[in-house]
């Protein structure tokens, strides 16, 4: 049994290795996976499009421009003139926001005149206009309270009574303390799921492509009336893209940290451990997809028509916690989603298998049950 | 019209340092059946290719219906039917549906189309499948829809490439036909195949063997090229006996099992016979059966691929 | 050019689409689920943060800040809890995202006049919906600590202290912030991109490999009449595909649609002719399905997904990648379906996007139809 598996073995690593484009294509296209999803896939604010449109022209105005300046947040790309000029700023995407100080700011501030600043916000990309409202929203309301403080000193040295006892009304401050991504990077918590992403995508892939290859040929009638057993055939095409993915994994994983810096705290072999947890569900997976595709072509389409809807689903960049009650618990089926809180577990927060157990319990029982579905399956057909 | 359908004048291909076709000059007549034959690998299919506009020939040159295949491919392709060796219809389409695409693709004029298609229904004997995907047809009948759909804009030249491959005997012996009734309508029709025994089919055939054409005339006329050689059938009660014993005899050029017995190719006749029986009685093999027989199209070449692999040693 | 063999192999492209299921599966079914995937379940809306509070505290300032976060939509208190331990662990565990944590003499510093903090610890490993988080929690807490000063003022006998300077906000375009708005419009672009790289770009590839295409080139068919025909069929499935997404974006979720709906067919029309045609470029570039797959997907969908701004802003990536983001056709086309359904916007404003599109898919027509070459070596 040991010398057919190991022919088949043998077999399956010269095929896809000798081809200078099968070499290639193990594991080219996931480290350019890698590249482009790390460095494309970003949702952090860092220079919002801000046009100053400054109606006043005095001191205090331009301190409430230094303020959007300094906070780093912010590039001015800017000063409109009118109307029409913000219409097109906004329309034409130049801007993400518009800064309008209306004439009169100054004056408003210095007579104890409550005042506004008004700004208009590019909606067109939700989710930047949700942190630029809000970063907006936190400079102004900085400035107002430090124009406050400044206008209750001023209050008081004018008293100038004895009794006056400074006064300080009651200052509330908001500490906050960022755990495990203290920058707020998001790529910090897209990369580990785009590990995810990739070794999923290839050995899913090679898999079935590789058993639907040998049916398209027809080398695979030849394989069945040989005294090669159904689970030698299988395992023979299924453990070296295990090999594959598990070279994969270690090749996506250093460039991720030496490229992008993501932190590492967690065990490398738990790692290890659970990505060969998940390959079982993965390579499954490829197995199944091969007994219900007669082309390649087949095999390819219907891999990314299983593939999109569960890497969607996973929380990978849409968190779960966001979606409905009904589709988080679809959710629970989707042994990617636990993958990926392992990979995110071990990357950015270093838990271990105290904290994953369950995710690590879901991923063995799901590959368990896969495995042995498709394989049955499998041996169905080759009978 | 010319009188040839194809001239071919020092057609080279080659593949890299690989020769596939090696200076082949041959003429076909129109309304010939000209049959291309050769073990695989011999260069036919390159040549057919070559003179369907597929392939650039490496040097050399060739008109297929007086038109130059180098500097008037398209032109050559309004007037050719092509049936390649994979039989190449799509599967997935029915066998109306793929009439349908290629009388588009030829420019079937519309007047003609209906006409046509129940023709090539009523050939290729599929009229009761006409609304079947291809894909569940049985090998002959593929086959006879492959080569309908290369007609049906009614081409003076036919090429074939191994139309008769992977099919059933009696389908072949049908397909043959077909290709009596094209040519006695005026088509021209260059086949290549590999099984020798076609050969008797053509009028003209030719020989190719490691790119090079080594016998070309009619059937008749090769058979007759073998007369310095003659065969004896021969029954035995020994096989591989007979066999060893006769690879000692002197005289004998060949010496070959053929379907329970043996064929003997001999140079001198009489004293073949004599000493073919002599031997193996001698061995104690008994011999039923010793007779010359007319050599057949296989024999011949055989023979003749034999004489030119003693060539080349 | 022969209208009457385009006809024919327009038809015969046609029969291959409706009759191979997986293929319309993947161009009709995959849409339409992505589309109520993104409609209904994926959103980058941040909403209900499971929250713990530990107060330290325990005096009716400390409650009435907690009641603060308890008042917020975007806040879900799940516990009060006893110790950094249970905070900790859950911030591990990932059963909270934030826990905000009132130290003890919260009260006592704060009614003296002396800075009182509030502790905020945030998991920032989903570091949008921190920095989300963080920002609403910043507002609450700055808007509650102007109102504590205005009361203590107003106790004082004084004038309720006034906001010198308040932000006005207004957003433009898509008011309640939804997500979805400028998900859904932009996957018609990302359909698209499924059906160019995917379809078309096995479609050639797939006849070399079945031996059809030596037959085809035996025929006097021309490079242009089949690179065109396959293109037409392709390019009636994607609009079928536009349409559908169109018809449930608007009707089903919502979507706005401010703009004109002939520029969106018309730009619609030039951007599935461009993608298609790169489709068939790459077919014709390989004669292996495999490759022509994965070219595919390197080069047309996931740039189209990832690159296009579709999700994520092109602005915030590095100069680099932004460069790349030019020469991809999705992002053109992301801009035009942001600026018909949410602004509104024609020509004037993305007549550039017009023109980068019309240019880019008249040379990758050109391109695929050389490609496609006649001799078979």
């Amino acid at each position: 049994m040991r010398e057919r598996l190991l022919g088949i073995i043998q077999k399956e690593f010269r095929q896809a290795f000798r081809e200078p484009r099968m070499r290639t294509m193990l594991f080219l296209p996931p480290l350019i996976q890698l590249f482009v999803f790390g460095f494309a896939v970003n949702l952090d604010v860092d220079h919002a499009y801000l046009a100053w449109m400054d109606g006043d022209q005095t001191y205090e105005s331009r301190e409430l421009l230094a303020a959007f300046q300094g906070s780093g947040r912010f590039d001015v790309v800017a000063l409109p003139a009118s109307d029409r000029d913000v219409q097109r700023l906004l329309d034409s995407n130049k801007a993400d926001l518009v800064v309008r100080v209306l004439p009169g700011f100054e004056r408003d501030l210095l007579r104890d005149r409550p005042t506004s600043v008004q700004v208009l916000i590019n909606g067109a990309n939700s989710n930047t206009a949700s942190i630029v409202s809000s970063y907006a929203s936190s400079i102004i309301t900085s400035f107002a309270s430090q124009v406050m403080q400044e206008q209750n000193r001023a209050r008081l040295e004018a008293r100038q009574a004895p009794t006056a006892v400074s006064f300080q009304g009651p200052q509330l401050k908001m500490q906050s303390r960022v755990w495990f991504n203290p920058d707020l990077r998001s790529r910090n918590y897209f990369v580990p799921g785009i590990v995810v992403n990739i070794i999923m995508l290839v050995t899913l892939m090679l898999t079935a492509m590789a058993i639907v290859r040998e049916k398209e040929i027809g080398t695979m009638e030849q394989l069945m009336v040989t005294p090669i057993r159904p689970i030698e055939l299988m395992l023979g095409k299924t453990l070296p893209f295990a090999l594959v993915g598990l070279i994969d994994t270690l090749l996506v994983v250093v460039a991720a940290l030496l490229l992008f810096h993501i932190p590492f705290r967690g065990s490398a072999l738990l790692l290890f451990f659970c990505g060969a947890l998940f390959l079982m569900t993965s390579l499954g997976a490829g197995l199944f997809i091969s007994t219900i595709s007669q082309t390649q072509q087949q095999a390819m389409m219907t891999t990314f028509m299983f593939f999109q809807p569960f890497f969607l689903l996973s929380g990978f960049a849409f968190p779960i916690r966001n979606m409905p009650e009904a589709i988080q618990i679809l959710t629970l089926l989707n042994p990617v989603r636990y993958f990926m809180e392992i990979v995110r577990g071990l990357f950015l927060k270093g838990s271990g298998v105290d904290v994953l157990w369950p995710q690590m319990v879901a991923l063995a029982v799901f590959g368990v049950v896969i495995l042995t579905l498709s394989s049955l399956r499998f041996r169905k057909r080759l009978d | 019209m010319q009188p040839n359908a194809v001239e071919i004048h020092d057609l080279v291909k080659r593949f890299g340092d690989f020769v596939a076709v090696d200076h082949v000059n041959l003429n076909v007549s129109r309304g010939e059946i000209f049959g291309f034959l050769g073990p695989n690998g011999a260069g036919k299919s390159t040549t057919i290719r070559m003179l369907c506009g597929l392939l650039k020939p490496t040097s050399g040159s060739a008109t297929v219906g007086g038109l130059d295949i180098s500097t008037q491919a398209e032109a050559v392709k309004q007037h050719i039917g092509y049936m390649s060796q994979k039989f190449s219809l799509y599967d997935d389409l029915s066998v109306e549906e793929n009439i349908d695409f290629f009388s588009g693709i030829y420019s079937v004029p519309p007047e003609r189309r209906k006409w046509r298609k129940e023709y090539v229904l009523r050939m290729a004997g599929i009229e009761e499948r006409r609304t079947s995907l291809t894909r569940l047809l049985s090998g002959g009948w593929k086959q006879r829809l492959a080569l309908g759909c290369a007609i049906l804009h009614e081409p003076p030249i036919l090429f074939l490439d191994e139309p008769t491959s992977g099919v059933d005997p009696i389908a072949r012996r049908t397909f043959w036909e077909l290709i009596y009734q094209l040519s006695g309508a005026g088509h021209t029709i260059f086949v290549s195949t590999h099984y020798m025994d076609e050969a008797e089919y053509c009028h003209r055939v030719a020989l190719m063997y490691r790119g090079k054409v080594i016998a070309l005339g009619t059937p008749d006329e090769l058979k007759g090229s073998l007369a310095s050689h003659h065969i004896f059938h021969l029954e035995v009660s020994d096989l591989v006996g007979s066999m060893r014993t006769l690879e000692k005899v002197e005289g004998l050029s060949d010496v070959a099992v053929f379907g329970g017995g043996l064929h003997v190719t001999a140079l001198d006749e009489v004293r073949a016979l004599v000493e073919i029986r002599g031997a193996l009685e001698q061995a104690g093999i008994k011999v039923p059966l010793l007779e010359k027989i007319q050599p057949s199209m296989e024999d011949v070449f055989v023979a003749m691929i034999e004489e030119e692999e003693r060539k080349a040693a | 050019m022969s209208l009457r063999r385009l006809k024919a192999v327009t038809k015969k492209e046609l029969l291959h689409i409706v009759r191979d299921y997986r293929s319309l599966w993947l161009a009709i079914a995959l849409p339409l689920v992505m589309l109520l995937l993104f409609g209904y379940a994926l959103t980058l809306d941040v909403d209900r943060i499971p929250t713990y509070v530990y107060d330290q505290d325990h005096t009716p300032e400390s409650r009435d800040l907690i009641n603060q976060f308890r008042g917020s939509r975007y806040f879900q208190i799940l516990e009060a809890v006893n110790s950094y331990r249970a905070t900790d662990r859950a911030i591990d565990k990932s059963t909270i995202l934030l826990s905000i944590v009132v130290p003890k003499y919260y009260s006592r510093h704060l009614l003296a006049g002396e800075e009182a903090d509030v502790q905020l610890l945030v998991d920032g490993s989903d570091s949008n919906t921190a920095s989300i988080a963080l920002g609403y929690a910043d507002a609450v807490v700055q808007s509650y600590a102007a109102q504590l000063r205005s009361d203590a003022q107003v106790r004082r006998g004084g004038q309720a202290l006034q906001v010198p300077v308040e932000p006005r906000i207004r957003v433009w375009y898509n008011s309640d912030l939804k997500s979805k708005n400028f998900i859904v419009p932009g996957l018609i672009a990302v359909t698209m991109m499924i059906i160019a790289s995917m379809l078309s770009s096995l479609t050639i590839a797939r006849e070399w490999e079945n031996g059809t295409m030596e037959q085809l080139l035996s025929t006097p068919v021309r490079p242009g009449e089949l690179v065109l025909g396959k293109l037409i069929a392709y390019f009636a499935l994607g609009i079928v595909d536009m349409l559908i997404s169109i018809i449930v974006g608007v009707f089903i979720f919502q979507v706005p649609f401010r703009g004109d709906v002939w520029f969106l067919f018309f730009t619609s029309c030039l951007f599935l002719f461009g993608a298609l045609s790169w489709g068939i470029f790459l077919s014709a570039s390989t004669r292996s399905q495999l490759m022509a797959f994965q070219l595919g997907m390197l080069s047309s969908f996931l740039p189209g997904y990832l690159l296009s701004g579709f999700i994520y802003s092109i602005t915030n990536m590095p100069k680099v990648i932004q460069l790349i983001s030019y020469v991809v056709p999705a992002r053109y086309f992301v801009n035009i379906l942001n600026g018909v359904f949410l602004k509104g916007v024609g020509t004037r404003v993305l007549w550039l996007e017009v023109v980068m599109l019309a240019v880019y898919a008249g040379l990758v027509f050109v391109g695929a139809s050389r490609k496609m070459r006649l001799k078979v070596a």
